[in-house]
């Protein structure tokens, strides 16, 4: 047995796909998160009202998200409701973070793969591909820079946000500051959907040169949102099965009784399934399972794509066009939402602490991502991280063993494997810090 | 043009995405290794070395002591790598042991018996505290501009008002709704460590509204003594603006948020104590 272990990188955190042959047969192919901090031991003990300001750190990518989905959690064991101007600020933070995050993974982590080159920053001999090269990766950081900023302006701090507490948000936006952020994301707009264009392009280079737009049968969907339009915010947790009927949704209490988690033996993560079916979260789940973005420019993205791939959309590659899909309507929906007044007093509801249990969702840029405390004398008893790229995992193993058949043969390895293996895992975009915690 | 690498341990990649921000570098500087973005698979040559995490298992002490040996100057960034930050709190023997229990993994790196700051395993040449750093000590790290200044404490740089006659009797909670704009969160009843903490983030909490937490460590004025030194200047302005009692503040100095940030000081997160010059601290 021969057994072939590729590091990967353009991916948040330590991990490595490792695949067994055997005669020319493809036995396992695993994927491996390497490191571990153990938030749900170390949290342990902890004042409940702290998790807001710790927890964002189990990831510097998906901050907001665990900020946020932590505030929700002991909201819902207070029994506290934010009013609407609080829910429309922790939309803001949610996009934030959302184009932050599409535009460093379609820009930085996925884009060099359809350039061919080791990565946006390594400077390259051939000018022309070079001038390509800078002048993309200039555009990439300044919109991935209007989302951080987005972030700084609704929460606070622009990596681990602080404004968003229980029964609200510390403070609404002052007009400055909207005037500020909307210019930025006004001038991100047209360079967003201009290396998306050019991403779209790629891609269809890539895919005429390696024949595929990503092998692997087609899975299950699962997503927060809401049906008609996106709601990152939403407390519903939707599947889509793999012929694009709409069937079971629940809440975060709920999901014990859809989703089976399993530990391995060989990973830091684990893995859930739908019942024990694959599934798949991030861009593409959310991308199949909306009727429509509801902004302008996305939409057309939206239609564009749908005619070319149906709905739903099931192959490996068109993750990355539903991330750009997402950060155009990100970025559009951040505009609409600061037009209008969001300097008003009532940013939050007072409350009263008290002991019992938690739950809260985000549909975090990776998929749905739920925390679950038990609060025992005002203090941590019990968390659990429900994280997904965890949700991912099969379907990431599953499109993996795919990939190895495709290149490895009783004749030998085809070297295409290599770059084969990052595509599939970047295609889910992957945050290891996340999925061990 | 410095050819620099970013060595990422166990830790959040927070200081990565910081320094994504601090864009400007990207013409000046050539970046050769940092598996976030660029697939390279060992590091070269380089002149500078930012590592960030801490040292939570074998393979991180391995690829740390590897990686210095390459680099001209070694640069700890971020909390994790100067202290061990948030992971501290699993520096509780009970806890420790919950983390054992996982360790049987077949093939995974082997976690250490406690998660160290890099400086107990390497020698490192300057600091850059924050949780993460800010873009713009990014910069300053990097091109070391002649005009750069930050103040001595995060209280200097914030522009809240501090007024005599607002005393609070108790401190209320971290997560409290809405807080007033303008006023020392002090006096507004919040465990707010600005006073003693390094400046140099632009007191980007305490303006949102949120006490600060302490991420960039002690002020020079502390950072070369021990945390009782600093406890107790934190007690004395206590006493001094409010009227909550001693005890409470000393109970919530020990609290977990602010023992993420506490452990910088030597004396408090580690048992082979090595003071840091101050004269090395961004
Ligand atoms: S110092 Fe803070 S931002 Fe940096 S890796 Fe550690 S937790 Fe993340
Ligand atoms: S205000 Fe305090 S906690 Fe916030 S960034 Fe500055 S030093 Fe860190």
């Amino acid at each position: 047995m021969v057994t072939l272990t590729f590091p990967l990188s353009r991916i948040e955190g330590h991990a490595q796909v490792v695949i067994e042959v055997e005669g020319g047969k493809v036995l396992s192919a695993r994927f491996q998160a390497t490191e571990v901090r153990g938030f749900q031991h170390f949290v342990q003990g902890v004042p409940a009202e702290q998790m807001p300001v710790i927890v964002p750190r189990i990831c510097g990518v998906c901050s907001t998200a665990h900020h946020l989905a932590s505030v929700n959690a002991l909201e819902n064991a207070y029994g506290v409701t934010p009013p609407p101007l609080a829910v429309k600020i922790r939309e803001l933070l949610l996009l934030g973070q959302l184009i932050q995050n599409q535009a460093t993974s379609l820009f930085i982590f996925t884009m060099p793969d359809t350039l061919g080159v080791k990565g946006m920053f390594e400077r390259l001999k051939d000018p022309d591909l070079e001038r390509v090269r800078t002048s993309i990766t200039g555009q990439a950081l300044k919109v991935r820079k209007a989302g951080t900023h987005l972030i700084s302006v609704a929460g606070g701090q622009f990596i681990h946000p602080v404004k968003a507490v229980v029964g609200g948000m510390t403070s609404g936006i002052a007009p400055e500051e909207v005037a500020v952020a909307c210019a930025e994301l006004a001038t991100s707009l047209p360079l967003a959907c201009d290396l998306f264009d050019s991403y779209w392009e790629l891609l269809v280079s890539l895919k005429k040169r390696i024949d595929t737009w990503g092998d692997d049968a087609p899975a299950y969907y699962i997503a927060a949102t809401a049906e008609n339009q996106p709601d990152y915010g939403s407390n519903i947790i939707r599947l889509m099965d793999p012929d694009g009927i709409e069937g079971d949704h629940f809440t975060a209490h709920e999901f014990r009784d859809h989703l089976i988690y399993e530990e391995t033996d060989y990973s830091f993560a684990g893995k859930t399934s739908y019942r024990g079916e694959v599934m798949r979260a991030n861009s593409l789940a959310r991308v199949n399972l909306v009727q429509r973005m509801g902004t302008p420019r996305a939409d057309e993205y939206l239609d564009r794509f749908r005619e070319a791939f149906g709905r739903p959309a099931h192959e490996l590659l068109l993750y990355d066009l539903a991330r750009g899909i997402e950060l155009v309507y990100a970025l559009e929906r951040a505009m609409e939402i600061l037009a209008e007044p969001l300097d008003k007093d009532d940013t939050a509801v007072p409350h009263t602490p008290r002991d019992g249990e938690g739950y809260g969702l985000v549909e975090a840029p990776r998929g749905p991502l739920i925390h679950h405390y038990r609060i025992e004398n005002g203090l941590i008893a019990k968390a659990e991280f429900v994280i997904p790229t965890v949700h991912n995992v099969m379907a990431i193993e599953r499109a993996l063993r795919v990939a190895a058949e495709r290149y490895i043969t009783p004749e030998g390895v085809n070297m295409e494997l290599e770059q084969a293996v990052g595509r599939v895992v970047r295609a889910f975009d992957p945050c290891i810090a996340c999925a061990t915690h | 043009m410095q050819r620099f690498a970013v060595l990422q341990l166990t830790g959040c990649a927070g200081c990565e995405v910081s320094l994504l921000n601090a864009e400007e570098w990207v013409d000046q500087h050539e970046l050769v290794y940092m598996p976030l973005v660029t697939s390279a698979y060992s590091i070269p040559e380089v002149d500078l070395l930012l590592v960030t995490g801490s040292v939570q298992t074998d393979e991180d002490l391995y690829k740390l002591r590897r990686a210095v040996r390459r680099a001209k100057k070694v640069v700890a960034v971020g909390t994790c790598a100067i202290s061990g930050g948030v992971l501290n709190l699993g520096d509780r023997d009970e806890i420790r042991e919950l983390f054992f229990a996982e360790e049987s993994r077949y093939h995974l790196p082997k976690l250490l018996p406690r998660c160290r700051p890099i400086d107990t395993v390497v020698s490192v040449d300057q600091y850059l505290p924050g949780c993460p750093p800010t873009p713009e000590l990014f910069m300053a790290l990097l091109f070391d501009p002649p005009d750069f200044k930050i103040a001595q404490t995060v209280c200097e740089e914030c522009d809240r008002k501090k007024h005599k006659k607002m005393r609070p009797a108790h401190l209320i909670g971290f997560q409290h709704g809405t807080v007033l704009p303008d006023i020392c969160l002090i006096n507004q009843g919040y465990l707010c460590i600005g006073v003693s903490t390094r400046g140099g983030c632009r007191a980007l909490c305490t303006r949102a509204g949120q006490p600060c937490v302490g991420c960039r460590g002690a002020s020079n004025a502390f950072i070369e003594k021990g945390s009782k030194k600093w406890f107790a200047t934190i007690q004395r302005i206590f006493s001094k603006m409010t009227d909550i009692p001693a005890h409470e503040i000393e109970a919530a100095l020990r609290s977990p948020q602010l023992s993420l940030f506490l452990s910088q000081f030597s004396d408090y997160a580690s048992k082979e104590p090595q003071p840091r010059l101050k004269a090395k601290v961004l």
